[in-house]
């Protein structure tokens, strides 16, 4: 047992060492650890073979591959960027303050060189004011276009959606600095310090205002931007948690029955789902401008092919007789359906006769069923459709002792 | 009216309108005017015009509830009811096989191959698959991998959860009836009042706790 407590005392100490050690050369080697953040390789000229060495040990530089150079490890950069980003942030409102107070500074003193008709100094103390205004403008404008940046990269270099929560709150928070440090700039404030001079006027007030206005417009752009997209953020992860969450209560219950809401007085709009319902519509001969056009359509279709062996191939041994018998019945109806087409084709509207069709067509029917079939269709065919034929039945009476009569043939006919 | 009649067609067959399955017709349906238009036209069908609460997917709602309607809905409800606990699994799975932090959100691009593959590789996804393609609501009968991802892929574009562009090309686009089915998630939570997190902050705070 003591020997297991010395042991772990000793692992402790030999840790602490080592990560004191390896802490020490972030320090020691910082300013060429902030090019490589800054130029994404390593300047190796800067660095010693062995304290190149220690760093790889450290695991603080990286080289991805042979041929690549030595970098900064990722996790480094994180640690750099986060520092950074916070230090970038608490900076631009004490910047702001400073700017402004070196700003009232150098006017005061471009006011006195102009009381005493110093010139140089004037021009000198102008100059610097243009490029404290630039400056302040230009840090305005770079911290706006790295927010754009991170936006429409959808924060893209964070890959899961926790991150990308964070970073956006990071952005927003940022922002709100931002516009603090706006804020400070009080324009009353300049009017008053700059009094009737047309330069300062033109650079502090007219120029310097046209300028911030267009940050404020960016930064709040951006800020709705970032709103939104954190929006979208926030419902994607509460979908994908209300899925599971509901796939695990499902799981866990399986018994589980909700309400049937379907029996409500008032049913909820999402339960309520109508029944599907098909817009069906079939070919219709009651116009006559429709039925020459149906004709012509019909005249169209690729003739359907008799494929009775198929059915018959595909047909368990024991049914093939009936399956036989349909196909057989199936082919005839098709056979007498083209006799039908045939006769609404007819150019005068004139009477065709069903068993002169036959004989002039390579069908080879019974007369006799040709003739019953011919008649069937007719009988089944709806009220509406029936009137648009006129269908004529050549027959005799059998004998004279009796009203049996017999059909000998059909005409079918279009009634125009 | 005429103008609408394909769009009307698809309503009436009870097909679900969002901008993944008819863009146009979607389109349309975001005027006001021509919602009226339709529902003035659907009343003697004892139909309406109805929209998830976003106004994200349209769908044909009954006007007058009679006992006919009570009847079918009551049995919609079942069969969804059925549904649900196959669709949620598929949609873990895909989120989990695809290494996606999101669920499936219309316009996604999902691609049988490619999900056969990720879990061709992974022994526990390939498991769950198995499980989830011969649930009777998915009802695949064959024990090859390729076999039960094409099955699923086929009964949630019959569900119209899922649109192939190409009939020859194996790639599918989630449709916004997921949205549907996630607001139905959320109404049955609520009404039921079920024990589960959706805003919850937990995910995020334990790993600033880390930090």
């Amino acid at each position: 047992m003591s020997m297991g407590s010395n042991g772990e005392h000793a692992l402790e100490s030999r840790l602490l060492k080592t990560g004191s050690e390896r802490l020490a050369l972030l320090g020691k080697h910082a300013d060429v650890l902030m090019q490589a953040y800054t130029r994404d390789e390593v300047p190796l000229e800067s660095l010693s073979d062995s304290a190149l060495r220690k760093l790889l040990a450290a695991r603080i530089l990286w080289r991805p591959d042979e041929q690549s150079g030595v970098k900064l490890a990722p996790k480094v950069r994180e640690l750099i960027a986060e520092m950074l980003a916070d230090e970038t942030r608490r900076h631009v409102n004490a910047d702001v303050a400073e700017t402004l107070e070196l700003i009232r500074a150098l006017v005061h003193s471009y006011r006195e060189a102009r009381s005493r008709g110093e010139h140089w100094r004037l021009e000198q103390q102008l100059m610097r004011l243009r490029q404290e205004v630039d400056d302040l403008n230009g840090r305005f404008a770079d911290a706006i276009d790295s927010l754009w940046q991170r936006l429409n990269s959808d924060f893209g270099f964070v890959s899961q959606l926790n991150d990308k929560i964070r970073e956006n709150d990071r952005a927003q928070k940022q922002i709100a600095r931002l516009l603090d440090g706006l804020a400070l700039i009080d324009f009353d404030e300049l009017i008053e310090l700059v009094g009737s001079d047309g330069s300062l006027r033109k650079l502090l007030i007219s120029q310097l205002q046209q300028q911030l206005s267009n940050h404020y417009t960016g930064l709040r752009e951006v800020q709705r931007r970032l709103i939104e997209l954190m929006a979208r953020f926030r419902k994607q992860q509460a979908r994908s948690r209300l899925i599971s969450g509901m796939a695990a209560f499902m799981r866990e219950h399986p018994g589980f029955v909700p309400g049937n809401y379907a029996r409500r007085s008032e049913v909820p709009v999402l339960v309520n789902q109508a029944a599907p319902l098909s817009a069906a519509a079939a070919p219709a001969l009651d116009r006559n401008l429709d039925s020459r056009l149906l004709a012509e359509l019909l005249h169209q279709l690729p003739q359907p092919r008799h494929t009775t062996q198929t059915v018959e191939a595909a047909a368990p041994a024991q049914a093939q007789e009936s399956s036989l018998a349909a196909a057989r019945q199936q082919a005839l109806k098709q056979d007498v359906e083209h006799f039908y087409m045939s006769v609404i084709d007819q150019p005068q509207a004139e009477p065709v006769s069903a068993l002169e069709y036959l004989r002039e067509s390579p069908l080879e029917w019974p007369d006799e069923i040709w003739l019953f079939q011919v008649i069937s269709e007719y009988q089944g065919l709806p009220r509406s459709d029936q009137k648009a034929f006129r269908l004529k039945q050549q027959e005799s009476q059998a004998s004279q002792f009796n009203h049996l009569r017999l059909i000998h043939d059909v005409e079918l006919q279009l009634a125009v | 009216m005429i103008e609408h009649g394909p769009l009307l067609e698809r309503l009436l067959a009870g097909e679900f309108v969002c901008p993944i399955s008819d863009e146009s017709g979607y389109r349309h349906l975001t005027n006001e005017e021509t919602r009226e238009e339709i529902d003035t036209y659907l009343r003697p069908l004892n139909r309406r015009l109805a929209s998830n609460e976003d106004g994200s997917v349209y769908f044909l709602a009954w006007r007058q509830l009679n006992d006919n309607a009570r009847d079918q809905l009551s049995r919609q409800l079942g069969d969804t009811l059925n549904s649900l606990l196959p669709l949620l699994e598929w949609l873990q799975l895909v989120q989990e096989a695809l290494g996606r932090d999101t669920l499936a959100a219309p316009g996604d691009v999902l691609k049988p191959a490619e999900f056969s593959a990720k879990c061709e590789d992974n022994q526990s996804l390939r498991e769950r698959l198995e499980r989830l393609a011969t649930d009777s609501f998915f009802g695949s009968q064959s024990d090859q991998l390729d076999a039960q991802v094409k099955q699923v892929f086929k009964r949630l574009k019959e569900h119209g959860y899922l649109l192939q562009p190409h009939s020859e090309r194996q790639v599918f686009v989630v449709t916004g009836k997921i949205d549907y089915l996630v607001d139905l998630v959320r109404f049955i939570r609520d009404e039921e009042n079920l024990p589960i997190e959706e805003g919850s902050e937990e995910g995020s705070g334990s790993q600033e706790a880390l930090l």
